[in-house]
């Protein structure tokens, strides 16, 4: 009882003045991205904006193709963050609850995937992707054509499935009770009907929060994107899109365009967080345990 | 599977081809749909992204589809700084454009990665003999040519005429000793020692400026950044550590500033002199305007007065894809565009790519060319430049000469900023570059 | 980091009497199909993606290949590697040296910070909305967490707005090789610190109050409380945050794509984008894998050093 005594000033100073600090850079984004020409960059620098007008994020939409690049980060993330979900619970079910050999080899091999670093498999992961066989114009021996790297497919297929995913789906699914399922058993269900209206149903917190995290994950990523869309600029995503018009216009003139795009792109992930944090703390706080 | 149908709106597909054309499956992007009869579609891949540039290259391109029904020419463009990598990737991904225009520099590491294919013997005679020898070395590797060479830029010294007259030079420096007076007279600080005008830009804002001025300097001293054979670095040298020297005294007096952007510190006034390639003057004229009239070109200077003239030469060239189904085609294109004479508004007779050079104010490697088309009207302060493909000396374009180029200019960089000695700064550039020339493939 | 539990057996459903042990058997194996059935998309996943890339990688690091067809791979044994720590090679230093630099400094910064909010934020109301605020960034593309800092960075950006009004001269933070590396760190640290803070909030909730009682009744300070009650209670915490930012640190290089480019000179670069650039700008597919090998095995050393030293001073208490 005694450390919340009285009012803790000290410590609110230093949370709320850290906490300002987290947030202004976004504030800063924010109003830049009224700023009119010239009026970024100009010295001494002013916080706010002289007007609010939207000509920025007008520009940013005919600068950008954001309707493509909006696409492509929609179809890239829900094809990582379903296919996740997917593999996580159907192996996190089998792992937890099924009994066959080599399971404990196989949850060990399921936790030895989290030790890779992904920076090790960029080079490797492209150049299978293009010499993948029968595909883009590739023969059985992979050579002659683009193979995978030529569409979207290759966005998502180095994270269709997560090692952490699986690992956390089974602790959950663990604590459904034996019973429940061997009642079912008995009524004549098969597994893949136990998993359906069971395993689902009753591990549905983890799953949200495991969608959460692989959304932004996905929605955020940036370096395999890059990669890709230089194969291919016709997969580019949002982050891509953002970067290559920041990199290469005139810095001074175009930071209020790019900070316009920049609101946008964040909002839908920020929105998201914000309505379902709990799910996503939880996560990031399950990640510990592991 | 078969490949998604790409979206071509956004790609400027300049020709009026059936759309079925273009949804073809797996036969590669820029293949054409391969039936008896349809047209052959080669891709050329570039850096004239945006802008004049991108207008000019077009220009002879649409020319050329519009009168030619078997093979047409969809050009492609990214940046200058992602060209490499988009090569290298997209080589990677088997979707390597048909004909590319890599910069000279990067034609050795092209070669041995086997992006580029050797002109065939026709072309090569023809490539020899049209342009000068430093553009067909340029566009050489191991003895091979490989490609046209198109953009050839020559580095000079740009001057600010009215700061130099101010402190008392009716000339532009010829000498390095009267450069360094020059740049010490034209210096002017404010009362808090904030620099208003730097005497000579030494900029670190991108390898032009960095590594192209650097060179200029030794090449006119008479120095070489790598050996003739390209194994080893000629650069820890006389001549190159009077360069940094001169360098580091410009730096330690104020007369540099090299954190200020001399893109943007030169055309408003506040730089008197900088050492760079012609192709700015295309872009000072339209973004100073009437101030341009002030801005002049004089050959780099040399150490000592009697010297004998010499400065870098860079460029890029048109090649072919070792991957082109086509080749025949592209290098038929490639000769139409580089060294088939046509008559140009003023009449004069020139290749399309001297006048597509000559209008955005760049040269190609034939001079008698870029000399017609200056005679009549063009920017005199691009003569200098043209003068001195006469005396320059080209990039070095060994298979790792883009990684040398990185390094040398890292260390540059911190001679600069003063985390170097000139003496550790020539010292680390042999051995850094020596090991990364030296490396046998 | 890998996570040394055994799988917990299920418990064995308690089986029927009726059935016979055939039937048992046809059960178990139908039991073992579907269980693979279910694991099939993973574990062909881990073999095209894990497995395969990385014996792929292990060829590649002791290969040269300068081309693109597959039959030119020449092996050249540890050539690749040798050549990284070769006189001259600049993957040693600068390049490693400021790998370590910056995941040391990410570190040491978010994890102080990190540790005075959260021991502050257990005190406050709202800690949900403070928590909330601190994670902002966490949920943020890198391509607008570096955007951001490198316009405020800029001499007409906010940090030097702050800088003029407080009387002090600018600082071209990114362009001066001097303070690049530090500006890279404090952005990154930033961009961490929320979940840290966290971790560390959760841990300390699992400290139990009577220990803090026990304190206040022999009169101990708020000081001495931090740090003979709170830090040692916090160390699984602690180390967690440690491990995996030092993780991040080790092996990332969106950011400093974003911001810097490894420049200027080669104040910023780090060894992941040492690795990318070899391979993509250079084609030189072996010296980059060899790279990304010798940064793995970096990462490990330094992972498994630390869970070593934790232990090692948890028995020591």
């Amino acid at each position: 009882m005694s450390r919340r005594r009285r009012f803790p000033l000290l410590s609110y100073l230093l949370v709320v003045s850290g906490a300002v600090l987290m947030v202004v850079p976004f504030l800063d984004m924010v109003m830049t991205s009224f700023k009119g020409p010239g009026e970024s960059g100009r010295l001494p620098y002013r916080f706010l904006p002289e007007t609010f007008g939207l000509a920025n994020y007008r520009a940013a939409l005919t600068q950008l193709n954001l309707p493509l690049l909006f696409r492509n980060s929609v179809t890239v993330t829900a094809l990582i963050t379903v296919s996740v979900l997917l593999t996580s619970s159907l192996a996190g079910y089998a792992l937890a609850k099924l009994r066959f050999p080599g399971r404990d080899l196989v949850f060990r091999l399921v936790l030895t995937t989290m030790m890779f670093p992904p920076f090790l498999f960029f080079v490797p992961h492209f150049l299978i992707l293009s010499h993948w066989p029968l595909a883009g114009g590739n023969d059985l021996f992979g050579r002659g054509g683009a193979g995978l790297t030529a569409s979207i497919v290759a966005l998502a297929m180095p994270f269709l499935v997560n090692g952490f995913g699986i690992f956390l789906t089974r602790q959950f699914v663990i604590s459904i009770p034996d019973e429940i399922l061997e009642a079912a058993r008995l009524d004549g269900a098969g597994e893949f009907t136990l998993w359906w209206r069971i395993v689902l149903p009753q591990t549905k917190p983890v799953l949200v929060t495991l969608a959460l995290l692989t959304f932004v994950d996905a929605w955020n990523e940036y370096i395999w994107a890059l990669l890709i869309s230089t194969a291919d600029p016709d997969v580019m995503t949002l982050p891509v899109g953002i970067q290559l018009l920041q990199d290469h216009v005139d810095p001074t003139r175009t930071m209020p365009v790019v900070m316009a795009a920049l609101v946008l792109s964040v909002l839908p992930v920020l929105a998201l967080f914000l309505v379902l944090q709990k799910h996503y703390v939880r996560g990031v706080l399950l990640s510990g345990l592991k | 599977m078969t490949r998604p149908r790409r979206g071509l709106g956004r790609r400027h597909f300049a020709l009026a081809l059936p759309s079925a054309l273009l949804a073809s499956g797996c036969a590669g992007r820029h293949q054409g749909t391969g039936r008896p009869g349809d047209p052959i579609v080669l891709t050329l891949l570039t850096h004239y992204s945006s802008g004049v540039l991108r207008k000019a290259l077009q220009e002879p391109v649409d020319e050329w589809n519009a009168t030619h029904d078997r093979v047409k020419v969809r050009t492609e463009a990214v940046e200058f700084t992602d060209l490499l990598t988009t090569f290298m990737v997209r080589q990677a991904a088997g979707q390597g454009a048909d004909i590319i225009q890599p910069y000279c520099l990067w034609t050795g590491q092209l070669v041995r990665a086997g992006v580029l294919r050797p002109a065939p013997p026709e072309h090569a005679e023809e490539i020899r003999r049209g342009y000068s020898a430093a553009a067909v070395r340029a566009a050489s590797a191991a003895g091979g040519v490989y490609g046209y060479p198109t953009e050839v830029q020559t580095y000079a010294l740009y001057c600010n005429t009215r700061l130099l007259r101010a402190a008392g030079f009716g000339e532009p420096p010829r000498t390095w000793p009267e450069l360094e007076e020059a740049a010490a007279r034209t210096t002017r600080r404010d009362g808090y020692g904030n620099t208003l005008v730097q005497g000579f830009g030494l900029s670190v804002y991108d390898d032009s400026t960095t590594v192209g001025q650097t060179l200029a300097l030794l090449n006119a001293a008479g120095g070489r950044f790598v050996t003739a054979d390209g194994g080893r670095t000629a650069l820890d040298s006389p001549a190159g550590r009077a360069v940094f020297e001169l360098e580091h005294r410009l730096v330690a007096r104020g007369a540099s500033v090299p954190g200020v952007n001399v893109y943007q510190a030169f055309p408003s006034g506040q730089v008197a002199m900088v050492i760079s390639a012609g192709w700015w003057t295309g872009s000072l004229r339209p973004l100073m305007g009437a101030d341009y009239r002030e801005v002049g070109v004089a050959p780099v200077p040399v150490p000592a007065a009697g010297d004998r003239h010499a400065t870098l030469s860079t460029g890029f060239l048109l090649g072919v894809n070792a991957a082109c189904r086509h080749p025949d085609e592209a290098w038929e294109f490639l000769r139409w565009l580089n060294a088939d004479r046509t008559r140009v508004r003023g009449g004069a007779t020139v290749t399309r790519m001297s006048a597509l050079q000559a209008a955005v104010g760049s040269l190609t490697g034939r001079a008698d060319d870029i000399r017609t088309l200056l005679g009549r009207g063009g920017d005199p302060n691009l003569r200098p430049f043209l003068d001195a493909l006469a005396y320059a000396v080209p990039e070095p374009n060994g298979p790792g000469a883009q990684q040398a180029k990185t390094l040398l200019r890292a260390n540059i960089e911190a001679l600069w900023t003063g985390q170097q000695s000139v003496d550790q700064a020539l010292r680390s550039i042999r051995r850094q570059v020596d090991r990364e020339v030296a490396r046998s493939w | 980091m890998v996570n040394t539990l055994a799988p917990e057996t299920t418990a064995p459903a308690t089986r029927r009497p009726q059935r016979t042990a055939t039937g048992r058997d046809r059960a178990r194996r139908r039991q073992s199909a579907v269980a693979y059935l279910f694991l099939a998309p993973a574990l062909l996943f881990f073999a095209a993606f894990l497995v395969l890339p990385l014996g792929f990688a292990l060829l590649l690091s002791t290969s040269r290949w300068a081309g693109f067809d597959l039959s030119d791979i020449r092996p050249v044994g540890a050539a690749n590697f040798t050549g990284l720590f070769a006189d001259g090679s600049t993957f040693l230093a600068p390049v490693l040296t400021n790998t370590l630099l910056f995941a040391l400094g990410t570190v040491a910064l978010a994890l102080a910070g990190s540790v005075l909010v959260a021991t502050c934020i257990d005190k406050l109301r709202l800690q949900g909305l403070w928590r909330t605020l601190y994670f902002l960034p966490m949920v943020t593309t890198v391509v607008a967490v570096g955007n951001v800092w490198k316009y405020m960075y800029e001499p007409g950006g906010l940090v030097n707005g702050v800088l003029n009004a407080l009387g002090l001269g600018s600082v071209a933070f990114l362009q001066d090789p001097h303070t690049a590396l530090p500006a890279v760190v404090v952005v990154q640290a930033w961009a961490s610190a929320g979940s840290a803070v966290l971790v560390l909030t959760a841990g300390l909730k699992s400290v139990p109050g009577t220990y803090y009682e026990a304190a206040a009744l022999d009169g101990a300070g708020a000081v001495t409380v931090f740090w003979r009650i709170t830090l040692p209670l916090l160390r699984p915490s602690l180390l967690f945050v440690c491990v995996t930012q030092f993780l991040t640190g080790l092996q990332s290089f969106a950011l400093i794509t974003v911001m810097t480019k490894g420049g200027p000179g080669n104040a910023t670069a780090v060894a992941a984008l040492e690795m990318y650039r070899q391979a993509f700008s250079y084609g030189d597919w072996g010296t980059a894998s060899a790279a990304a090998f010798v940064l793995f095995v970096v990462v490990l050393v330094i992972t498994l050093g630390q869970l070593w030293l934790f232990r090692r001073r948890g028995e020591d208490t």
